[in-house]
């Protein structure tokens, strides 16, 4: 090794081969780069920031390099992490994205996804240009249009339904979001009740359940600092925010803090866990609330914390009227509530042994204030009442005091930025009953995956209807009911997909107008990684090597490959074309704060909002001699706060003339008709979200809103209630939806790199299962949902509870014969009707590999890239949170003669009447409002548009 | 720290007087990892690597029965070995080890011999599907003559893989190897990894010790050569042993095919036939022995001409095989078996050019090629065993065996064209190599070997599908019917025994080349 004669780079040269280059028979040896270290030989992981815009690296293969360093913000899941896109200065393409070590929540580091967003980019499948489908949509007829026609199409219906009252037939539908209030703000501008979002066959079970307890829709763990984390979700592959989120969870976790993880599937989680928990699914209420029993029981209640912070009052007022108002008598009734819930009964409910409930509760009273808990999806979005397991696991950090503390749980809304802006629409009075129907007065969200069937049933119809980032037909529960629906001129005057890659819903679209992956857009996103607040911006990166080059690009269409636009400028576009005088009186919400009366740019919209709506970032610019737009550009992210936590006991001070009230019997505080905030300690606090500005366990809300009986958590049957399944007759749980660390619904197909990881979802079969059934791995199985079945291979696992099958919901991705789509990832499929009723989606070429500029689409070896189970689920809405609920009731069995991988067969009566049976169970509101006051609502109305009638 | 808990550590080099500094090495910490797949695909994105090429991948393991089920990660890559055997074998220092103890590659010197993927016991080395040179993880080499951590150090979302000198105590990486118990993968390899597991698990770590399957969690990996081969024993597939479920094909496997056993025959030819006529001539009259010598040399020039046109062929990149000559690495057996190689067939055309000097030389000439038909016999013996990969090609023997071969090789060739005067020369020749080499086979194939992976190598050689090319093919066409043949004393059918013999030595090379690639090395 330290051998002199050898170079640096260990190579001797011989004398032969000095001699063979010099008569020129062989290449001479290249001369080798000598290494440019720091003097104590360390590395680092990123350039000086001060060198980003002009950064010269070695590429892999040894040629120096020019690049811009440029920051924005991953768009592939939710989390929104920094990235850092290295362009080359002279071709301007992105040779690779790193992250960007600036950013507070991701920190430089990023999971596969990040990186993978080059494949996203380079993807010779994306679409570069506007395309309208001539004849049926879904006919594959597809023809370039410039913006312009498009434009001028979208722009006159809007207009035409905005001016003839028909406004709440224009409706946005919006997968991942990536920004903040953006879309509301444009929305409410238009004057239309028109959002729509993919929340409820997302997140919207476990975010009722935190809601009704602390008044914020979702929790914000304290990873970092917890002693016990606990998990109902995969939150190290998967969850919400992963990346930032498994950072943290791993360094508590090195630092001694305990792990302890409740999932049917041995996830990646799971298996790092130090305690995992298999309960049987829909039983995790029961495990919980063994655990609060326990928790009463041995006295490890944080009564300092539930005196003040549990609205105790609220729970004895309500449901022990008679009772004295006392705390001691208000844990005496909790504890009778749940008497039922022993170690030994929740054991034979759920399956597990007694002694691990008994531990888990053991690391409960142990860890006190530091548990960070987290449900995101899993069983609450599973089960139906799936919401109770939030609530139950939202109930322990309350009586634990964890709820808020540091290293504890935090409502999330304490944890994210939201932006204002120089001028805002006032609250919209309409209200869409296709998106907000009375049946589902407490639905967490929009009822998105009813909306083929309401359209079905002639309860509106649409004029103009955008997907956004959106792929309903794939992701949502009977897809083919989407398909009818959007097929259908007459209930879907135009549909525009907007997306920057094929997929199953753009198929029926008439527009798809190509937008930008998050290398070739502008955005504003904030996230709960953490106890601290950032804000982080997407930017185009070509666009903002211009302006450092000194070019004054007008638009990001130009900078962005082929016509990729993005639609900020799109939408203030189409604004200016919807109302082009102003006598709409919307334009003046897209006319420059700083230039009177001309259209705002996209540079003005976020220098407005970093100037005037990010505290402290202002300051932050001027000491680094920079605009803050400048400053945001450079750097990508800004933390607004860090280290936030117990903002309940913020103390509010009285603004009125008048004295504020309190509320003797609630210790409410009001000025005027506004609530102020709690007196606690004699101080006038702010409180929790909630109603009683406290934390909830008894929720009037729910006993008032008809669902008496889970007016606090309970442990209530679901639609897959085990009890009622018998494997030995073939009869099955089917866990549905769980995520991959490597994939992001149908947003990641196009990336090659994924892809080649991960590209099916078999069905996970434990072993004495699959033997009842005589399957071995890779054997083709039938699974018989309700409605029809799906044909997938089998895994057989010990990974998987006995019971219970498990099948991702990535992976299965279709296109149409003779139609566009991304070939990376998709059989092509054809659909068939096998009678009246029933139609048979069915494989007709595997995936393969397919020539083009790229040459590793030659390369794809995999052939089958999955089933699209979710066409063969029904539609199954929780009366309370209008969330789908997942699991499926399923029979399993050998595949039958004739039966194809890839197979998916639906009778579509056969959904309408589940659709319908579902339907009978909801819980109109039976009072003069559609929903309660307090309950938040993307867009919310002016109060007015609460009341029915 | 626990004496046991620091028997399972192999330390790092210690940094000694002279120590080079920086010296690199890798930690990856399984208290950390995620098995997220963020690396692997970092890695992709810095290299521009195509799909089906892994320079870093994470392995998942599975053990245990419901609900005792657990899952390990284990990211594999290059080692950086002190040590390096694909250093050491590669032909044109295309491989080489950096000061900082980087092992990097180029490969603008790479000629495609695939040796480094028979050398690395790792299998860490991949072949590039268009350019047909090999390639690896090389520490991101190029980024840390930036002053930049590995691509996959820096995307880790949980810091699971630490980067940094291993001389410098102040180090992460170098606290961590002195702190934390740290095992490597196959020490037993003497390669001396510079990449330390911390909580890496055994089982994961030892490729013999899990049952591998095509399909994977998420989907499926390629076949490889691996697959093909016999099932390695029941135990492995008994519920809750440890299985695969994610992993990616064997690139190894098979790398070296026909082609090489092919050389190994057609050089056998080249070399025996000399040898054999060599031998002969010492118990024959001048003229004979002249005679039999030019004829052996024409036999052997023909066949060493095969030989190297089959070396030729097997390259990636064909047309740099004279880079084995004019960019030598000295280290490597291949680049000394091609000198041999050379020499051998200069000396053979001197003599067939220069008769009457070869003569007049007084047989210095003829015992020089002589001796180098020895060297061509045997050293690609050596040339296996640098070969770390590969157990089975760690016999002693195999120098001797190849020269023995090479002999029942060349004097089966000679038979056809024997006169009556050295036939049975030819034939008693032939007899006995054959009854030596039948005794070093069954020592090879049956003989007790000093590794697992040797004795599943043997196993594979003379069971399953390849049974009948050991059984038919070596054993019963290949030795004991010549045998029988040249004991009957049947001067007709000297042409049939001497394809016999042939079909038998070439069957063996087959399964000897062919048997050791089917284990997994990773």
């Amino acid at each position: 090794m330290t051998d002199r004669s050898e170079d640096e780079a260990g190579r001797r040269i011989s004398l032969i081969e000095r001699f063979a280059a010099a008569i020129g028979i062989v290449p001479p040896a290249g001369a080798v780069t000598p290494p440019v270290r720091r003097a104590d030989g360390t590395l680092s992981a990123y350039p000086p920031f001060e060198r980003w815009d002009d950064w010269e690296e070695l590429d892999a293969e040894r040629k120096p390099r020019h690049y811009s360093l440029v920051p924005t913000t991953c768009f592939n899941c939710e989390a929104g992490c920094g990235l850092l896109a290295f362009v080359d200065r002279e071709t301007g393409a992105i040779a690779k994205i790193e992250g960007n070590p600036l950013h507070p929540g991701s920190r430089g580091r990023n999971c596969a996804k990040g990186p993978a967003t080059l494949n996203q980019v380079n993807d010779p499948e994306r679409i570069l240009y506007p395309m309208r489908q001539r004849g049926e949509r879904g006919s594959g007829d597809w023809v370039r249009v410039s913006w312009e026609e498009a434009l001028d199409d979208i722009g006159g219906r809007i207009r035409d339904a905005l001016r003839s009252g028909r406004g709440n037939e224009v409706m946005y539908h919006v997968g991942r979001p990536g920004h903040e209030g953006i879309m509301e703000r444009l929305l409410a501008a238009w004057g239309i009740d028109g959002y729509n979002s993919h929340t409820n066959i997302c997140s919207a079970s476990a975010r009722l359940g935190y809601l009704l307890t602390n008044g914020s829709d979702r929790p914000s763990p304290d990873y970092e600092n917890a002693r016990l984390i606990l998990l109902f979700s995969s939150h190290l592959e998967s969850g919400h925010y992963f990346n930032p989120h498994a950072q943290r969870i791993i360094d508590a976790r090195n630092r001694g803090a305990r792990l302890v993880v409740v999932d049917p599937r041995l996830s990646n989680s799971a298996a790092s866990a130090d305690l995992w928990l298999a309960p049987k699914p829909g039983t995790e209420s029961a495990l919980l609330l063994a655990v609060v029993l326990l928790l009463i029981k041995g006295d490890h209640v944080n009564h300092a914390f539930v005196r003040d912070w549990v609205d105790w009052r609220g729970f004895l007022r309500h449901r022990h009227p008679r009772d004295p108002l006392e705390y001691p008598r208000f844990l005496a009734r909790l504890a009778e509530c749940y008497a039922r819930f022993t170690p030994e009964y929740a054991a034979a409910e759920t399956g597990l042994e007694a002694a691990d409930i008994r531990r888990l509760a053991a690391d409960v009273a142990h860890a006190g204030t530091r548990i960070a808990a987290h449900i995101w999806r899993g069983t609450a979005s599973g089960n139906k009442w799936g919401w109770q397991v939030a609530r139950a696991l939202a109930l322990i950090t309350a009586l634990t005091g964890a709820t808020g503390a540091r290293g504890g749980t935090s409502p999330h809304g304490w944890h994210k930025y939201k932006p204002h802006y120089w001028l805002t629409p006032p609250p919209g009075r309409s209200w869409n009953e296709l998106q907000w129907p009375r049946e589902y007065p407490l639905s967490t969200y929009e009822m998105c995956f009813l909306l083929p069937h309401f359209l079905l049933d002639d309860r509106a119809r649409l004029a103009v209807y955008f997907t956004r980032v959106y792929n309903p037909v794939w992701t949502h529960p009977d897809g083919f009911h989407w398909i009818q629906a959007l097929a259908d001129r007459e209930r879907v005057g135009l549909h525009v997909a907007l997306t920057p890659t094929w997929n199953e819903t753009a198929y029926f679209a008439d527009y798809v107008l190509p937008m930008g992956h998050s290398t070739e857009r502008h955005d504003l996103q904030s996230q709960e990684t953490h106890a601290g607040v950032w804000v982080s911006f997407r930017q185009p990166v070509r666009r903002v090597l211009a302006e450092r080059r000194g070019e004054a690009p007008r638009s990001t269409l130009g900078t962005n490959p082929g016509e990729v636009w993005e639609e900020d400028e799109f939408w203030i576009d189409l604004t200016w074309r919807i109302d082009p005088e102003g006598a709409l009186g919307i334009r003046k919400y897209y006319e420059s704060p700083y230039r009177a009366g001309e259209k705002l740019t996209v540079d003005e919209y976020y220098r407005w909002i970093f100037e005037n709506a990010v505290p402290g970032l202002p300051e932050a610019a001027r000491d680094e001699g920079l605009t803050p737009l400048e400053y945001m550009r450079r750097i990508g992210s800004f933390e607004i706060r860090r280290d936030v936590y117990e903002l309940h006991r913020q103390v509010v001070e009285a603004k009125g003339a008048e004295p504020p009230r309190t509320d003797p019997a609630t210790g409410i505080v009001s000025e005027g008709e506004r609530v102020l905030g709690i007196e606690v300690d004699g101080k006038i606090r702010q409180g929790f979200a909630t109603p009683s500005r406290r934390l909830e366990i008894h929720s009037e809300t729910l006993a008032e809103w008809g669902f008496a009986e889970h007016a606090i958590p309970t442990y209530a049957p679901s639609h897959v209630d085990p009890a009622t399944l018998d494997p030995a007759r073939g009869e099955y749980l089917l866990i549905a939806t769980y995520r991959l660390p490597t994939m992001i619904h149908t947003r990641s197909g196009n990336a090659k790199w994924l892809n080649e990881i991960s590209h099916a979802n078999p069905v996970l079969i434990h072993p004495d299962d699959a033997a009842r059934h005589g399957l071995e791995s890779g054997a083709l199985v039938r699974v018989t949902t309700p409605i029809g079945w799906f044909v997938n291979r089998a895994l057989v696992t010990d990974g998987i509870r006995p019971g219970v099958l498990a099948c991702s919901h990535h992976m299965g991705r279709w296109r149409l014969e003779n139609g566009p789509g991304s070939r990376w990832h998709s059989a092509t499929v054809r659909f068939e009707n096998l009678d009246r009723d029933t139609r048979r989606l069915r494989i007709v070429q595997g995936n393969e590999s397919f020539s083009s500029p790229d040459p590793d689409s030659g390369r794809i070896w995999w052939k089958e890239s999955g089933v699209n189970q979710n066409l063969a689920f029904p539609v199954q809405p929780d009366p309370a949170s209008g969330m789908h609920c997942w699991h499926q009731r399923v029979r399993l069995g050998p595949a039958c003669d004739g039966d194809r991988y890839g197979d998916v067969v639906v009778n579509l009566k056969q959904a309408r009447e589940h659709y319908r049976a579902w339907l009978a169970e909801s819980r109109a509101a039976r009072g003069p409002l559609r929903r309660p006051l307090w309950f938040p609502r993307p867009l919310k109305p002016a109060e007015s548009a609460y009341h029915i009638g | 720290m626990p004496a046991e808990r620091m028997a399972a550590t192999t330390p790092a080099p210690p940094p000694e007087n002279g120590a080079p500094r920086p010296y690199f090495g890798f930690v990856i910490d399984n208290r950390r990892c995620i098995g997220c797949h963020a690396c692997t695909v970092a890695c992709k994105a810095e290299h521009s690597d195509p799909i089906g090429v892994n320079k870093t991948w994470v392995q998942y393991i599975e053990k245990g029965i419901f609900p005792h089920t657990t899952r390990a990660f284990h990211v594999l890559r290059c080692n950086h070995c002190a040590d390096a055997p694909c250093v050491e074998i590669c032909p044109t220092a295309s491989l080489a080890t950096r000061r900082d103890g980087i092992v990097d590659f180029d490969p603008g010197r790479c000629i495609g011999c695939k040796a480094c993927m028979q050398a690395c016991p790792y299998d860490a080395i991949a072949l590039l599907p268009e350019e047909k040179t090999a390639t690896k993880c090389n520490y991101c080499a190029h980024r840390v003559d930036a002053g930049r951590e590995p691509a996959c150090v820096v995307v880790c979302p949980v810091e699971a893989i630490v980067a940094g000198d291993l001389n410098d105590p102040a180090s992460r990486i170098a606290r961590l190897v002195a702190t934390q118990p740290a095992i490597v993968r196959k020490p037993e390899k003497g390669t001396r990894p510079k990449l330390y597991y911390i909580d890496g698990d055994a089982d994961a770590l030892d490729p013999s010790k899990s049952a591998r399957s095509t399909m994977t969690m998420w989907g499926s990996r390629p076949r490889d050569a691996v697959d093909d081969a016999p099932a390695t024993g029941r135990k492995e597939r008994a519920r809750g042993a440890p299985r695969r479920t994610y992993d990616i094909p064997q690139r190894h496997a098979a790398s070296w095919g026909w082609k090489v056993s092919a050389y190994l025959f057609t050089k056998s030819i080249a070399a025996g036939a000399f040898l054999a006529a060599f031998s002969a001539s010492l118990s024959l009259g001048s003229a004979g022995a002249a005679r039999l010598v030019e004829m052996a040399a024409w036999i052997a020039l023909v066949a060493l001409g095969a030989t190297g046109i089959l070396l030729v062929a097997d390259l990636g990149r064909p047309e740099r095989f004279h880079w084995v000559l004019l960019r030598p690495q000295w280290r490597s057996w291949l680049v000394r078996g091609a000198y041999v190689i050379s020499v051998y067939g200069a000396l053979l055309a001197a003599i067939l050019l220069w008769p009457a000097g070869a003569s007049a030389a007084g047989g210095t000439l003829v015992a020089l090629a002589a001796l180098f038909a020895a060297l061509t016999a045997a050293y690609s013996g050596w040339l296996f065993a640098q070969a770390k990969g590969r157990d089975l090609w760690q016999s002693p023997l195999s120098p001797l065996h190849l020269l023995v071969q090479a002999f029942a090789a060349g004097s089966a060739a000679l038979l056809p064209f024997a006169t009556t005067g050295t036939r049975s020369l030819l034939e008693q020749i032939l007899f006995w190599s054959l009854a030596a080499n039948v005794a070093l086979v069954f020592l090879e194939i049956f003989g007790r070997h000093s590794t697992s992976d040797a004795r599943r190598a043997a196993r594979i050689a003379r069971s399953g599908a390849t049974s009948a090319v050991f059984w038919l093919g070596v054993v019963a066409i290949g030795h004991l019917l010549p045998a029988l043949f040249l004991l009957a004393d049947a001067p007709e059918l000297a042409g049939l025994v001497a394809i016999w013999a042939l079909v038998g030595l070439y069957s063996y090379e087959y399964l000897w080349v062919d048997a050791p690639q089917r284990i997994a090395l990773a």
